[in-house]
């Protein structure tokens, strides 16, 4: 996790959990955008690797829910699962990346980001079979709705949360994972 | 998306504009318990019909509030569709192979429908008569008691604030960029789904480089103020619930009940 000053996570948190309301409207042009692309995702992952475990905690479930009380996405009917997907996803990446420390930026960023997907995928699952739609819900319907048929959003999550890390170091925005040599 | 697609606050001098944003957070949270523990027709009509009052008080144009379940018609007509084809009822009225019209089916349907646009105008009706800075203030009340067990409440208040605050910058930001990639030669507008979807990948990086430059930016000037920590933060002093707010609360706990009783 990158060392940023307390003011600095608070503000980078709030700038995420505003982009879980505005990327899902701008991939609104595309029909069913929000299953296939999972836009609210990627601000999510972002803010639990740069952040931390309690900030991405925060804007996975800030986000999505001030996202449903002003556009209306997702739907409140689905907004308990997708709090609690969304919620694993903030808090496991950033304490995936706060204990793994292989001196590789990119193989630090992808296993908290695989363990988070995996994670958030498992308990919202399970939050669905017993708490949510206790009795309807099954095996396959979860690999469907998980796995199936968000595959495209799986690759772009895997694709551009990293490359987003990087471009805001590159920026300056974010300071370096680890020193640079000289 | 230069304005939010539904729900946006709409300014009025109405009874429900002036009602306490925690009250009305509270009211939508008690009557969308009141959709989803209804499961008859007599429930549904109760919740449609205490609905109807705030909606007439609000005087807001029926046009918007109801602009959300318009803008899903789609998407719930499929809901309908997959239930009354595809769940397995008892009472069935017709079979086509795997497709199974019955009459559980199409309750079920009905149902889901109901509870879903029922629970959107509730939503609809708070966001349009409350300004999302009255939103970002209630709920750092309504965290408050979330303090005892150690969650840093005021914290979490500033952060939703300055999200609310910077969704407008965001969207103007994310809207140039578009157009920036529209003059680029990006297919927004394309009819390929495909081309569309590769069209957007673009704009996500810059979309949040410039989002990261405008927080460093602020916690800059933040941190240049002497901000510390919203704990040390001094506020005005909270208004009471006034009694028009004591009224909507016990309007919306009774319709709760009754319909509860319905059940019965």
């Amino acid at each position: 996790m990158s060392k940023l000053s307390a003011v600095q996570r608070s503000i980078f948190t709030a700038v995420c959990i505003g982009l879980c309301v505005v990327l899902p409207m701008a991939f609104h042009a595309i029909p069913n955008a929000g299953t296939l692309f999972s836009p609210m995702h990627i601000p999510v992952l972002l803010s639990g690797l740069i952040c931390g475990w309690s900030f991405g905690f925060l804007c996975g479930l800030a986000g999505p829910l001030l996202s449903s009380l002003l556009t209306g996405m997702p739907p409140l009917a689905y907004l308990p699962s997708m709090l609690v997907e969304l919620a694993t996803y903030g808090l496991v990446c950033g304490l995936m990346i706060n204990l793994i420390r292989t001196e590789k930026i990119y193989a630090d960023l992808y296993i908290s980001l695989v363990v988070a997907l995996l994670a958030g995928r498992i308990i919202a699952g399970v939050a669905r079979a017993l708490l949510f739609s206790p009795g309807s819900y099954s095996f396959a319907a979860w690999i469907t709705s998980y796995f199936i048929t968000s595959w495209p959003g799986l690759v772009i999550q895997l694709t551009l949360v990293p490359a987003l890390v990087s471009a805001l170091m590159k920026a300056k925005l974010i300071p370096p994972w680890y020193p640079t040599k000289a | 998306m230069r304005t939010l697609p539904a729900g946006q606050y709409l300014p009025g001098h109405s009874l429900l504009h002036r009602l306490d944003a925690r009250a009305k957070i509270l009211c939508a949270l008690i009557l969308m318990t009141a959709v989803i523990g209804a499961s008859s027709l007599w429930g549904y009509t109760l919740v449609l019909v205490a609905l109807l009052i705030p909606i007439l008080i609000s005087r807001l144009p029926l046009r918007p509030t109801v602009a959300a379940v318009r803008g899903m018609g789609g998407f719930l007509l499929v809901i309908l569709l997959m239930n009354a084809l595809f769940f397995k009822g008892e009472t069935v009225l017709a079979s086509w192979g795997i497709i199974q019209l019955s009459h559980e089916g199409i309750k079920q349907g009905f149902r889901i429908v109901s509870n879903v646009v029922l629970i959107l105008i509730i939503g609809n009706l708070l966001t349009m008569t409350t300004l999302p800075t009255q939103v970002a203030t209630a709920l750092e009340s309504l965290i408050k008691p979330l303090k005892l067990i150690g969650v840093p409440t005021e914290e979490v208040a500033m952060i939703i604030s300055v999200a609310i605050q910077f969704i407008p910058t965001l969207m103007e930001a994310t809207e140039l960029i578009k157009m920036a990639q529209i003059a680029r030669g990006a297919r927004f507008e394309s009819k390929k789904l495909s081309e569309r979807a590769v069209s957007f990948l673009p704009l996500v990086v810059p979309v949040f480089i410039s989002a990261f430059r405008r927080a460093e930016e602020l916690s800059l000037a933040m941190e240049a103020r002497g901000y510390r920590n919203a704990k040390n933060r001094t506020r005005r002093q909270k208004e009471p619930l006034a009694l028009h707010d004591y009224a909507a609360l016990t309007f919306s706990v009774l319709i709760c009940l009754i319909q509860f009783l319905l059940q019965r």
